[in-house]
């Protein structure tokens, strides 16, 4: 990362953290924005509460689609699960081609209001990148290396973890972060069925014709995605130096 | 010492390897050649199960391999492939420790013989022991792939094709350095290869295997003067045969008493060497002296071509 982008990060991260902290300080910049003397910031709640509740159910959605997803992908590379590579491709696949809005639609009358049918959705639309992910990086490793690992009496589950995760790790992770950054902004939808999140301000503004809300909330989301995907790449690129590889080989 | 006793591999109606049987003692190096499909990966992965034999066993040291538990029999054998396959996400020291590591060593202990093998294979400890796979040349590779596979004091090890990624020039250093080791250690090699060169320079005993079976098991000696069938006959190269006699030889065998004009030769250098000085300085004996530099008689043309003669 160059040094001018490193600074132009941590000023949008400075940015951030001041919106979401103190908002009335920007009020001056939504202000052109409103109609009719309407409030500049978001006034039916704590933005800091929302932003962490947002990123609370993004969290918790992405580590279950993870760790299915990873351990799928671990089994059906596996001698014994190999025959069920092709039907968990397409039940995964299936989860990607529900809109997340369809999702949320089918839950609700099962589980009701809130952050259960949310975290389905997202939990079902995150699957998919990190499945497949977790297969490419783990049919990546060479089989020299695995038949190096087999022939100095690694066992199945040595090699696993000691070889062939490892080696794996930064392709999975760029499959989490893929599966992050789609869910920080399909999130915002879970505020039609109540889930507590960013998308609250987006839809309060919608409501009331204000664009000043609906910019708020968009801008945040925005910010935390740029954020959070600078980040994540920044981790993958130093496991993957690592290994060796080109930093461009994985993107 | 290693027994293999009438073993096969089948792949359905194909026969990989077809009853083959050889021994190899304590402290030698079998070289395995053939051409590519041959057999000889197969034969040798059966040694430490990466294959399992259709029929016939392997004994090490008289106990049958079967009877081993697959990852214990293979944390005993040293394994050295082509290309290597070193961990890309480990440094050189934590490569080199593999086997040991699943072997449960110390700390301590694990790193003194990291230690011992860096330096054993010229590999000074301070610049390579913290550096990745990928920031090692071909032949610094190698040899971390050698000190990988001895990293658990294997009384055998296992080599399919391990020059093969290397240059000649490299190469030849390599089998150099691997012959030192071996006699220092005294470990029981059995190595792969299509490279006949490299079977005479490395090898105690010679296989030579064609579609499946072996042909002969013989020493390099006896492979030149008897070749039990026209693909050995051929596959040794008839044109090279003689040299390839020569370079089997020392000096001392062709010894002539006298003495002679010119720089000498030394009495354990290949008769093949003291040929190719005899023509190249154009002399029909030259001088030759032992280890401590003394005179001990002298080496002459006539003499070292007796010793390229079929037996016959």
């Amino acid at each position: 990362m160059s040094r001018r982008s490193f600074i132009l990060r941590a000023a949008a991260l400075f940015l951030l953290v001041l919106f979401i902290a103190a908002p009335q300080l920007f009020a001056f910049a939504f202000k052109p924005l409103t109609i009719n003397d309407a409030p500049a910031i978001y006034n039916q709640g704590s933005l800091l509460a929302l932003t962490l509740s947002h990123l609370r159910i993004v969290f918790l959605a992405t580590l279950a689609s993870t760790v299915l997803a990873v351990g799928l992908g671990i089994f059906v590379t596996r001698p014994s699960g190999s025959e069920f590579l092709p039907l968990s491709r397409s039940l995964v696949n299936i989860g990607q081609t529900f809109p997340p809005i369809a999702v949320l639609a089918i839950a609700v009358p099962l589980v009701g209001f809130g952050e259960k049918p949310t975290f389905i959705a997202l939990f079902l639309y995150g699957l998919l990148p990190i499945f497949e992910n977790t297969l490419t990086g783990l049919m990546e490793v060479s089989p020299q290396t695995l038949e190096a690992a087999k022939g100095m009496g690694m066992n199945p589950r040595q090699r696993l973890l000691q070889v062939e995760l490892p080696l794996a790790f930064p392709v999975i992770l760029a499959g989490i972060r893929l599966s992050v950054i789609i869910s920080l902004g399909t999130a915002t939808i879970g505020s039609t069925v109540a889930a507590k999140g960013l998308g609250e301000v987006i839809i309060a503004g919608l409501q009331s014709n204000n664009v000043a809300f609906v910019l708020q909330g968009g801008l945040v989301v925005a910010l935390l995605a740029v954020l959070i995907h600078d980040g994540l790449g920044l981790a993958e690129r130093m496991a993957a130096r690592r290994l060796g590889r080109p930093l461009d080989e994985i993107s | 010492m290693i027994e293999i006793e009438r073993l096969t591999k089948r792949y359905g109606a194909t026969t990989v390897v077809d009853d083959v049987s050889l021994r190899v003692e304590d402290g030698a190096i079998a070289v395995v050649v053939g051409t590519s499909g041959a057999g000889k990966s197969t034969l040798l992965r059966m040694i430490n199960r990466l294959v399992e034999p259709s029929a016939g066993r392997v004994l090490i040291d008289g106990e049958d391999t079967m009877a081993i538990p697959e990852d214990q029999l293979r944390h005993r054998i040293g394994y050295v492939i082509q290309g290597y396959g070193l961990f890309p996400h480990r440094t050189v020291a934590e490569n080199i420790a593999t086997v040991p590591r699943l072997l449960g060593w110390d700390k301590r202990r694990i790193a003194a013989r990291v230690e011992e093998l860096l330096d054993l294979f010229q590999l000074d400890p301070a610049e390579f022991a913290g550096k990745f796979p990928h920031e090692l040349s071909g032949g610094q590779q190698q040899r971390v792939g050698v000190a990988r596979a001895l990293a658990a004091k294997p009384a055998l090890l296992l080599m399919d094709e391990p020059f093969g990624a290397l240059d000649p020039v490299i190469r030849s250093k390599a089998q150099v350095d691997l012959l030192a080791i071996q006699r220092r250690l005294g470990t029981t090699i059995v190595l792969v290869t299509h490279d006949m060169n490299e079977a005479f320079q490395l090898g105690d005993k010679i296989a030579v295997m064609d579609q499946a079976r072996l042909l002969q098991y013989d020493t390099p000696a006896q492979l030149l003067t008897h070749p039990a069938e026209a693909f050995v006959e051929q596959l040794v190269g008839t044109a090279e045969r003689p040299f390839r006699l020569l370079s089997l030889l020392h000096v001392q065998a062709a010894l002539e008493a006298g003495d002679a004009e010119g720089e000498p030769i030394r009495i354990t250098d290949s008769l093949r060497d003291a040929l190719s000085r005899l023509i190249w300085v154009g002399r029909e004996a030259l001088p030759v002296v032992d280890a401590s530099g003394a005179l001990v008689g002298r080496v002459s043309v006539q003499g070292i071509l007796a010793h390229g003669r079929s037996a016959a």
